[in-house]
């Protein structure tokens, strides 16, 4: 039995606990998650706000980060009893193969180290110190940065830690914080709060890291009620129920599904060169078997290189297949196994209209490549390594068609000469695509990025000014006033 | 492939490789010595999984480098089954494939070199030896003796380890020689870096991409990858066949 959460002040017997069972072939992992009543969800977010006044309030940014990076330093040390947990027990929760999560765990929290989180800061903020004090502005007076004293991030999805960027973005603002708890992987976010317990306790009050089931319309008003700022992750459907209780005057910031995609120019489409591509854009398909907003669904490949656009689905199915072998796909539920094969169904339909149409891989393998001549827009896959590669004379002429996706368009992973990159860019940027990355690093941000767009840390803060008339006017009431 | 009838002795079967390839010749119906120098546990567990495969098997301890356990070892293999149709020379000693911490050149004395000689030649030695008068009761056996494809393309050189490889496959052609007139039939297969193995699991991600990178199959071999041209060799599909080394690298090696 593993017990899930981090509740400051409140003792566990004092709490009811549930029991989510996760199954991976024989292996089963009960973990336990806490069941708030509406006081103790009251006097939990009471005392956050009260710690967060106390003890982040006056620290300085750099000395919250510098906790922050012993924390991510533990994790990334595989010999770390922590470390050592997670690259045990989330294979087992979210079914993804233990070597893709032991990779992906190292990668991932390589982009919160010290430098990293400088960066991070330096992003939104030109001068960090605004963080910290008042800060003299261009226009005159001064301003300060504040951060929500009580921020609640509402989390969703399986890929392990990706609560780890709201969590910091958090903390990195001095925001007293409650993380609620995503069912499909509720262990990194808590372990992440009782590591910063062990070497900073006094930070590690300010968080809570709590649980209610989807749906739980008392508990979600109850805290979505205490918080200032609610960030929240999910399907539109669900962060509009969100949005419905929180109060007007609560900072709401909601993070929907998105539908990435890739773009392969037939400048990279040579011989010597397109093996290298497709193997990266295997790698962007397979990583979290396509579970994140940035996982491709679709390639968009140029004709008139070496290498044709049916030639390069062909070496993208021969890389999906290898990856096979190294990161097994974890197993799918009824539900997935269904979007696949109905998602294969529609593209042997599609075949039976068009012979230029090819679907590459076995029905009973773990992938799947779907390839077209025909002027295709951006289409959803049926994910879980399914891909559809577009065959296009000119990258360009598939811009136009996305712009009904623009609400959800996220990532472009991109093979191309540097003038065709900045052109591309330009027409991406202006339909609603917010990143643009190498082919290989589409599921791997860097650090700083702009999620979907938005300012991590600018987002949450308010400024407080003070004008130039205010100083002007102080100093006639200053003691040594002539 | 059939293997129903057939005795298979596989040394340092316990995990890894050996462990795939004793498996392997179960799941065909063969009839396997599991052999082990340290952990029977594991070597249990491997042997149990061979009977639920659908062959049967026991495991059976003994140190290749040591002639007397050797034969006491084939002894009872012969005793239990009543022959020895095949055998796979697959221990060695332990070796760490690091290749950001292996000894360089001038720093690897001819102790390292012998110790890996012992493991690799020295074991295959025995176990012949010992298994030669049991195979020539009957015609038709089968010698796989497994060596590696840095023989051919030291990728990352580790002096020691393949020089020792190298001479096992002088050893096998030798040997093939000799027993081809006897209807006894000796060959190599030389995995590229197989992955996961206990013997691999601390090479790092750079050096498997760059051999993926230049593999024409475009990954990392599996234990599991090994058994089918084990197998192929054990068999009579590969009759007219001796002497020889198969790469299971992916293409890396072609020769």
């Amino acid at each position: 039995m593993e017990r899930a959460g981090h509740l400051p002040g409140l003792s566990a017997d004092a709490v009811d606990w549930r029991t989510l069972t996760f199954r991976r072939g024989a292996e089963t992992l009960d973990v336990a998650v806490p069941v708030l009543g509406e006081a103790q969800i009251a006097e939990l977010a009471e005392r956050v706000r009260a710690n967060a006044r106390t003890f982040l309030r006056n620290r300085t940014v750099a000395e919250i980060a510098a906790t922050i990076d012993r924390a991510v330093a533990r994790l990334l040390d595989r010999d770390d009893p922590w470390r050592r947990k997670a690259e045990r027990l989330l294979p087992l929760v979210t079914g993804y193969d233990a070597e893709m999560v032991r990779l992906g765990l190292t990668g991932y929290l390589k982009t919160f180290r010290g430098p990293e989180l400088r960066k991070f800061i330096a992003e939104d903020f030109a001068n960090p110190a605004v963080l910290d004090d008042f800060q003299p502005m261009p226009k005159g007076g001064f301003a300060r940065a504040f951060g929500p004293e009580l921020l609640l991030h509402v989390w969703a999805g399986n890929v392990p830690g990706l609560p780890l960027w709201s969590l910091i973005s958090g903390l990195l603002v001095k925001a007293g914080t409650v993380g609620k708890l995503p069912s499909a992987e509720p262990l990194f976010a808590g372990w992440f709060a009782q590591i910063l317990a062990e070497i900073d306790p006094q930070l590690a009050d300010c968080i809570a890291i709590v649980w209610w089931k989807g749906g739980d319309e008392a508990a979600e008003r109850a805290w979505l009620g205490r918080a200032d700022t609610v960030v929240a992750y999910g399907g539109n459907d669900a962060l509009e129920a969100i949005r419905a209780r929180v109060p007007i005057t609560t900072g709401f910031l909601p993070y929907g599904h998105k539908i990435s995609f890739g773009m392969v120019a037939r400048s990279a489409l040579d011989a010597g060169k397109a093996g290298a591509v497709a193997r990266q854009a295997a790698y962007d398909v397979a990583r979290y078997d396509q579970q994140g907003c940035y996982s491709p669904q679709t390639f968009f490949v140029e004709r008139g290189g070496r290498v044709s656009p049916r030639e390069f689905a062909g070496y993208l199915a021969h890389e999906l297949d290898a990856l096979g072998s190294k990161f097994p796909r974890r197993p799918l539920s009824m539900g997935e196994a269904g979007s696949v094969a109905s998602w294969r169904n529609a593209e042997e339909t599609k075949g039976f209209a068009d012979p230029s149409r090819a679907l590459l891989g076995d029905p009973a393998g773990s992938w799947a490549v779907a390839y077209t001549d025909a002027a295709d827009g951006l289409s959803p896959c049926g994910l879980n390594r399914t891909v559809t590669v577009v065959a296009v004379d000119r990258l360009a002429e598939a811009v136009p068609g996305l712009a009904p996706y623009r609400a959800f368009l996220q990532t472009v992973g991109i093979a191309a000469a540097p003038e065709e990159l900045f052109a591309l860019a330009g027409a991406l940027g202006a339909v609603g695509v917010t990143r643009l990355c190498a082919l290989g690093r589409m599921t791997a941000p860097e650090a700083g990025w702009h999620h979907d767009g938005r300012f991590n840390l600018l987002d949450l803060v308010t400024m407080t000014e003070i004008e130039g008339s205010a100083e002007r006017a102080a100093d006639a009431f200053a003691p040594y006033t002539d | 492939m059939d293997f129903r009838d057939k005795t298979v002795l596989v040394t340092g079967a316990s995990r890894g490789i050996g462990a795939a390839i004793a498996k392997a010749f179960a799941a065909e119906g063969a009839a396997v010595a599991v052999n082990y120098l340290q952990n029977g546990d594991a070597a249990e567990a491997v042997a149990s999984a061979c009977r639920e495969a659908g062959g049967d098997a026991w495991a059976v301890q003994a140190d290749v480098t040591d002639a007397d356990a050797v034969q006491r070892m084939v002894e009872r293999t012969a005793e239990e089954f009543g022959k020895i149709d095949v055998v796979v020379n697959n221990a060695f000693r332990p070796y760490a494939f690091d290749p950001e911490k292996r000894k360089l050149f001038w720093d690897t004395d001819w102790a390292d070199y012998r110790g890996q000689v012992d493991g690799a030649l020295l074991g295959t030695y025995n176990v012949c030896r010992a298994v030669l008068p049991v195979m020539r009761r009957r015609p038709g056996g089968s010698i796989v003796n497994m060596a590696t494809d840095l023989v051919a393309r030291p990728t990352v050189p580790y002096h020691d380890y393949t020089t020792a490889k190298a001479a096992l496959v002088g050893f096998s052609r030798n040997l093939a020689a000799e027993l081809g007139p006897l209807g006894i039939r000796v060959n190599c297969v030389a995995p590229g870096l197989v992955y996961p193995t206990d013997a691999s699991r601390a090479t790092k991600e750079d050096v498997k991409d760059a051999i993926v990178a230049q593999t024409p199959l475009r990954r990392i071999a599996t234990p599991e990858d090994v058994t089918g041209p084990v197998l192929f060799l054990a068999s009579g599909w590969s009759r007219f066949m001796t002497g020889q080394v198969l790469y299971v690298d992916g293409g890396l090696v072609m020769g």
